[in-house]
């Protein structure tokens, strides 16, 4: 009997493709438009993708102790996969889009060549989510770390989109070089408009880490979704019912195991009954390469026998223990006893325990920060606040007039603030070191921290002041002072110090308003009076 | 070609390039009190700022006498912060509008509007109203662009060279709006002020002698008409201000060639005497025009 591959599967794999494809390009979309574009707020639903995402959604809740009002986006990702099995995983992902499309590269290029019959265990992926959650129990949220979402927008903020900036300024540099204003001018324009940040202190690492998690697709096709990414996990766990099911038209099947090895996702369509429902993701790849056309996804209203997912019971418990030890472990850390000085949050952050429950580390208000001041932390917030936001004033300020990173913080660990209402939070106090600032120690003008200071009245006032100069002379000039009740703590007067290597301004995090603990000075009874 | 010759122009093609841009500055039309055809100030008062600006320049001989058939115009506002026209930290829009049409109709080729911001650009030139009011006027409304920075011989007292925006220098003519504002170093940002916005580099090292700064500047960059916004002034919290009890409606607009005489008159706003700002006085006494307003005619009305 001779039978071509089906039509109908070809067909809908050409389908799936678009989607994925339509769904990265919304996915860089909805990213690349999370700046400031003329409008002080953000209308577009840039955060959707998180939204959707259950890890998330579960993370908030157990973690955070928090709930957000687009919750029930994420109960909508839950209930389709009941239904319909890990469809959002084969054909919305965006990183699973990304790992499928380099791992056809590699199939491609020969440097993957899948086994006929892959012996690793899938079962790891349900490990690190058993870990996530019982983590979570005790308020630590480690879903950030390997969340298909947060790793993304993380990976594209700080290490993808500031690369090609890169090369779109040297494109700029080249056209004007070459004499070419008419093309330069444009893209220099519009790369202005784009606002990318371009400057990120872990940029490196975290590009690194991007290129690995590419990288092991060489390994194992999809590497990432068969064995790390805890929401696909959870949705393994969730997928059910599967209404459309695997089916091997046995008369047709000719046995050559293709379907089994090249299963994007090692759900071992052949031999039959050892398809695992909780791992398709209904690429619908076996159907449209099965040389006879023997594979079909018939809807059947019966609910999938259940395939136990390829984890241990032990392992399970195992896997939450270790969740449950990486508690104390990872609160083992001065920066829970006080506050880190560099540790300047952005402005509606949570108190810091709270604030490190609910952020998951995505990056977006860095993607949003018109300055490029918000940078991932390193060790100023512990080992829980790895990649968590902080303005580094040295690279960019808070804008005054400013709220975006308040309002793309996909789970409100960064609160939503009206512009009126950001103006009024405090992040920091502004210090100045008297030994480097030009006006202080060699008598000369400058006066630049006034100038730039946005409050009105500023919290930066100039008083006279006497430097006794190398050769014995007196100067008088202007020099800043801080009125601690005025400085909100923005760091615009360490940005622009003119003293660059070591700002002799500068912002530390004391006195944020979130904090009961980091404050300066507590209002003393009669000071009114006093003055 | 002999050797000598060879090196010869090697030394005079260097010897271009290092003072090519003052030759070319002096090729601009010389400096204004010469040619003088109407008053040398005009200042104009009134309820709308687009009316006032088109009276003002009209009362100094119409746009006409500034800019040719086929110009290239640059208009320099002050748009350096996020601020809304309210507080007065930025060029009226539509001062700066007003002027982008007249130079159009005067037959300017094209009118460009450009700053170099202190906050991100994006929000200054939407927040400012100058991005949105300046294009629908018919003005090219572009960010300053790092690229198109050139280390320029500035031929001043203090400042010899610095990185200056190369569209200012391949432009016919350079229109400076400023708006008057107060100012911690040099007590008033006005016209001379407003240069800080044409170049690049370290600009905040230039307040270790702003003043001279400034006039360098100044002299450099030889505006063909300066027209001050003094419609709402910034009294308070200068340069940017910050609340409207920072500024003060004078709902005036003063035009003028002398880029001195125009930031002399812009002073009598704030009830400062031209004479007591330094920066002033160092330009009159580098011949770059005179704040001795009693020996200027100045054209005062009001629409």
């Amino acid at each position: 009997m001779k039978k071509e591959p089906s039509k109908k599967y070809r067909l809908i794999r050409t389908l799936r493709i678009l989607s994925q494809a339509a769904f990265l390009g919304l996915f860089v979309y909805l990213l690349l438009v999370s700046h400031y574009t003329g409008e002080d707020y953000i209308k577009k639903p840039v955060d959707a993708f998180f939204h959707f995402d259950p890890l998330i959604a579960l993370a908030t809740l157990v973690a955070g102790r928090a709930f957000f009002a687009e919750l029930w986006l994420a109960a909508a990702t839950l209930f389709l996969t009941v239904l319909l099995g890990r469809v959002v995983c084969g054909w919305a992902c965006p990183l699973g889009s990304i790992h499928q499309a380099f791992s056809f590269i590699f199939k491609k290029a020969k440097l993957l060549n899948p086994k006929r019959e892959e012996t690793a265990s899938t079962g790891w992926k349900y490990l690190v989510l058993a870990a996530v959650v019982s983590g979570a129990v005790f308020t630590l949220n480690l879903a950030g770390f390997l969340d298909p979402m947060s790793f993304l927008v993380r990976s594209f903020t700080t290490a993808v989109l500031p690369a090609k900036a890169v090369v779109f300024s040297a494109v700029v540099r080249l056209l004007y070089g070459i004499h070419l204003p008419s093309l330069a001018q444009p893209l220099s324009q519009f790369l202005e408009n784009l606002a990318v940040n371009a400057v990120f202190v872990q940029g490196f690492a975290i590009g690194i880490l991007f290129i690995g998690a590419v990288l092991l697709n060489l390994w194992k096709e999809r590497f990432w979704c068969r064995y790390l990414c805890p929401a696909g996990a959870l949705l393994g766990l969730a997928a059910r019912w599967n209404v459309l099911k695997l089916r091997i038209d046995q008369d047709a099947c000719i046995k050559c195991g293709l379907c089994t090895q090249h299963c994007q996702t090692q759900a071992e369509p052949y031999p039959n009954p050892k398809w695992r429902s909780s791992e398709c993701v209904y690429c619908a790849t076996c159907a449209a390469i099965c040389p006879t056309a023997a594979i079909g996804f018939p809807g059947s209203a019966k609910p999938e026998s259940i395939k136990t997912i390829d984890v241990r019971k032990r392992r399970f418990v195992l896997a939450s223990l270790v969740g449950l030890a990486a508690v104390p472990l990872f609160r083992i850390t001065p920066a829970r006893k006080r506050a880190h000085l560099k540790l300047i949050r952005p402005p509606g952050a949570l108190p810091e325990n709270q604030f490190l429950a609910t952020c998951v580390k995505c990056g977006e208000c860095m993607k949003a920060c018109p300055t490029n001041g918000l940078q991932p932390t390193l060790a100023e917030a512990g080992p829980e606040g790895i990649w968590t936001p902080m303005l580094v004033p040295k690279i960019g300020y808070c804008e005054y007039y400013c709220s975006l990173c308040t309002q793309v913080c996909p789970t409100d660990a960064i609160r939503k603030l009206t512009i009126e209402d950001k103006t009024k939070v405090k992040i920091g106090t502004a210090w100045i070191n008297k030994s480097r600032c030009i006006p202080y120690v060699l008598g000369r003008p400058c006066i630049v921290c006034e100038e730039h200071c946005p409050t009105s009245p500023k919290a930066i006032k100039l008083v006279m002041v006497q430097t006794q100069l190398p050769d014995g002379t007196v100067a008088t000039q202007k020099a800043p002072v801080i009125d601690l009740d005025l400085c909100i703590g923005c760091g615009i007067c360490e940005n622009k110090c003119p003293v660059v290597d070591d700002p002799a301004i500068f912002v530390t995090s004391i006195g944020e308003q979130r904090s009961e603990t980091n404050r300066l000075l507590l209002p003393v009874v009669g000071d009114e009076g006093e003055k | 070609m002999k050797r000598r010759d060879i090196l010869k122009e090697i030394a005079l093609g260097g010897l271009a390039l290092k003072f090519g841009p003052e030759l070319l500055g002096g090729m601009r039309p010389p400096l204004p009190a010469q040619d003088k055809t109407g008053p040398d100030l005009a200042a104009v008062t009134g309820e709308s700022p687009a009316a006032i600006t088109r009276a003002a320049v009209e009362a100094l001989g119409g746009m006409k006498a500034f800019v040719g058939r086929g110009d290239k115009v640059i208009l320099k506002p002050n748009i350096g912060w996020d601020r809304t026209p309210e507080m007065a930290a930025c060029t009226n829009p539509e001062v700066v509008a007003t002027l982008a049409a007249l130079a159009l109709e005067a037959g300017a080729k094209d009118v460009v509007v450009m700053d170099n911001t202190t906050n991100q650009a994006k929000r200054c030139y939407v927040r400012s109203g100058i991005a949105e009011a300046a294009k629908q006027a018919g003005a090219k409304v572009l960010f300053t662009d790092d690229y198109r920075l050139k280390k320029t011989a500035l031929g001043g007292a203090w400042l010899k060279e610095w990185e200056v925006f190369a569209d200012f220098l391949e432009t016919d003519k350079i229109i400076n709006v400023p708006i008057a504002k107060v100012h911690s170093l040099s007590r008033l940002s006005m016209g001379m002020k407003n240069w800080l916005g044409a170049i690049g580099g370290a600009r905040n090292q230039l307040h270790q002698k702003l003043d001279e700064a400034m006039v360098d500047l100044a002299a450099f960059f030889k505006p063909t008409l300066t027209v001050l916004d003094a419609y709402r002034i910034l009294v308070a919290n200068g340069p940017q201000g910050g609340r409207l009890s920072d500024t003060k409606l004078v709902k005036t607009v003063v035009a003028g060639r002398d880029p001195v005489a125009v930031d002399a008159m812009g002073a009598t706003f704030f009830e400062i005497q031209p004479r007591e700002l330094l920066y002033l006085r160092i330009a009159q006494e580098r011949g770059l025009g005179t704040h001795e307003l009693e020996k200027l005619t100045v054209e005062k009305r009001t629409v």
